[in-house]
């Protein structure tokens, strides 16, 4: 891994560690009724102060916690424009299939390109560790996987090129 | 619009069909195919002949083509075979050409196989000697202001593309536009590979290759819908090499089919990019899923939103519960229909009055007690 994104990635986990404490809390407002107090944002006593890690202008991470529930938004970097309808279209595809990740949220907190909703009840089903372990990893990975596709995306490119220009020999 | 392959898959299995047959056939098929080109086959038991007649939107309705099609073209579709094709004057109502084979003539060789193959490809031969013609045969009268005059070729209603001579060489400019902005990038990363590969030396032969988001000069003065576009102009220069001898059948084919090639092109990679979205999403959810807290040794698998599986669970026994008492009184209604089928004038009121059944008890009801005291 490369230095900057070492340390980008440490400072996430470190942050998400300290955040990832959460508990039941039923809901002030409505009886019987419990709601991720992040989304909401009713009471300011349960929200605690959000965290932003800008690893350059093109990149950040923004971690919203609250008593019960904790926020993280990301911003993928997108170097030009292929890059950049690539990002969108893989992250549009995992956010439409987020009943099968259960942490993702299904639309992005405007300014990020996606977001996952952590809630109590995922820490009580979920090991936390192995939790900031996914959540760095596919930090890490969606960064690779866009570079990857990137890179086939031209390749193919050439390869049909090359196909095309040998009919007219 | 053709396809890659020249000949027509439609139309060589019925002309194989006719061809193998034992005893003659009776057909009579209109096909239709992609860019409005349309084929009439008909042959009788009564008569030796095949008559095939096609239709075909021509490249241009420039100065070159007034009406029908060429000498030159139908020299070419003539040269196929000249002992068992046969052009037939005047050609069908509706139609531009129509063709008389005669089966008899061809060889019992691989070379029938051959013969049958090109014929279906005539409306590949129609539209390439079009082509042929005009960068062979370009009018001089076109130079106008010591400039040679583009030559608007419309393949397709919507994508059309300019032949422009010029002193040694003529140019072929395809103004590119798509549908989505994700397929003019992929479009645009693949024109900018094109030029790379082009300008390398491995592919000195080729035409070179251009790409750039504002019309060439050349093109001035054409109009404006024309010239507006997403995805730029890409450009060939095409050089007397390369329309010398058999190269000149194959570049002509090649400029024809570059648009269905982009398309092809972009929408193969769209499928790409789907599929390593998926595999990518399971590997990821496989991550996900270690995390779970084991139970017994054996890690939970993640079941979705768990809370509302349970919930449509839940709807669906209601509903079936509704459904099975629907169907219930669906059926006793079936049975007295079917019971009562027979109508008894007078019956109904006789039911009524002596076949009911008494309602002997009622929660919410009362016995009226008969009133004893007189006034």
């Amino acid at each position: 891994m490369a230095n900057p994104l070492k340390l980008y990635l440490t400072c996430v986990r470190n942050t998400l560690e300290a955040a990832l404490c959460l508990q039941n809390f039923p809901c002030q407002e409505v009886e019987r009724h419990n709601k991720p107090e992040v989304e909401l944002k009713t009471s300011p006593e349960l929200l605690l102060n959000p965290v932003l890690i800008c690893r350059n202008e093109a990149e950040k991470c923004l971690i919203e916690t609250s008593i019960n529930s904790l926020r993280i938004s990301l911003k993928v970097k997108q170097a030009d424009e292929l890059e950049n309808i690539l990002a969108k279209k893989f992250l549009r595809f995992l956010s439409m299939r987020a009943e099968a990740f259960q942490v993702l949220r299904r639309k992005p907190v405007q300014g990020y390109d996606i977001s996952f909703l952590i809630t109590n009840y995922h820490c009580e089903e979920m090991q936390k560790q192995k939790l900031i372990d996914f959540i760095v990893q596919f930090m890490e990975d969606i960064d690779k996987e866009i570079s990857e596709l990137k890179m086939s995306v031209s390749t193919r490119g050439r390869l049909v090129a090359s196909e095309f220009l040998k009919q007219f020999l | 619009m053709s396809s890659f392959e020249r000949a027509s898959p439609a139309l060589k299995e019925i002309l194989l069909r006719i061809y193998n047959a034992e005893k003659a056939i009776e057909v009579d098929h209109h096909l239709y195919e992609f860019g409005s080109v349309e084929y009439y086959i008909k042959s009788s038991a009564s008569e030796p002949f095949t008559y095939l007649s096609i239709s075909t939107p021509l490249l241009s309705q420039g100065v070159f083509l007034s009406y029908g099609l060429s000498p030159y073209t139908l020299q070419m579709i003539r040269d196929i075979s000249i002992d068992a094709l046969d052009i037939v004057e005047p050609p069908t109502d509706g139609y531009q050409l129509t063709l008389r084979l005669d089966f008899s003539k061809l060889p019992h060789n691989k070379e029938s196989l051959k013969v049958i193959t090109e014929v279906s490809s005539v409306q590949a031969v129609i539209l390439s000697s079009q082509l042929k013609e005009m960068l062979q045969n370009v009018n001089s009268w076109d130079i106008s202001q010591g400039m040679y005059k583009p030559i608007k070729l419309i393949y397709h209603p919507r994508e059309p593309f300019y032949v422009i001579r010029q002193p040694e060489k003529i140019v072929a400019v395809f103004p590119m536009r798509f549908k989505d902005h994700s397929d003019v990038i992929i479009a645009t990363s693949f024109f900018q590979e094109l030029m790379d590969v082009g300008s390398s030396g491995k592919w000195a032969k080729v035409p070179p290759c251009n790409w750039s988001p504002i019309p060439p000069p050349e093109l001035r003065g054409e109009p404006f819908e024309d010239l507006s576009t997403n995805g730029g102009f890409v450009s060939f220069d095409i050089s007397s090499h390369h329309v010398e001898g058999k190269r000149l059948d194959k570049t002509v084919w090649s400029l024809l089919n570059f648009y269905a090639y982009v398309k092809h092109h972009v929408k193969c990679t769209r499928g790409f990019i789907q599929r390593r979205m998926r595999s990518r999403m399971d590997s990821l959810v496989q991550v996900l899923e270690k995390s779970m807290i084991q139970e017994n040794g054996e890690i939970k698998k993640i079941k979705g939103n768990a809370g509302w599986k349970k919930m449509k669970k839940w709807m669906k026994l209601t509903s079936k519960s509704k459904m099975i008492k629907r169907r219930c009184h669906d059926f006793t209604k079936k049975i007295k229909r079917i019971r009562f089928r027979i109508k008894i004038l007078g019956f109904g009121r006789l039911r009524r009055r002596w076949l009911t059944m008494p309602n002997l008890s009622s929660s919410m009801g009362y016995t009226k007690l008969k009133n004893t005291t007189s006034n």
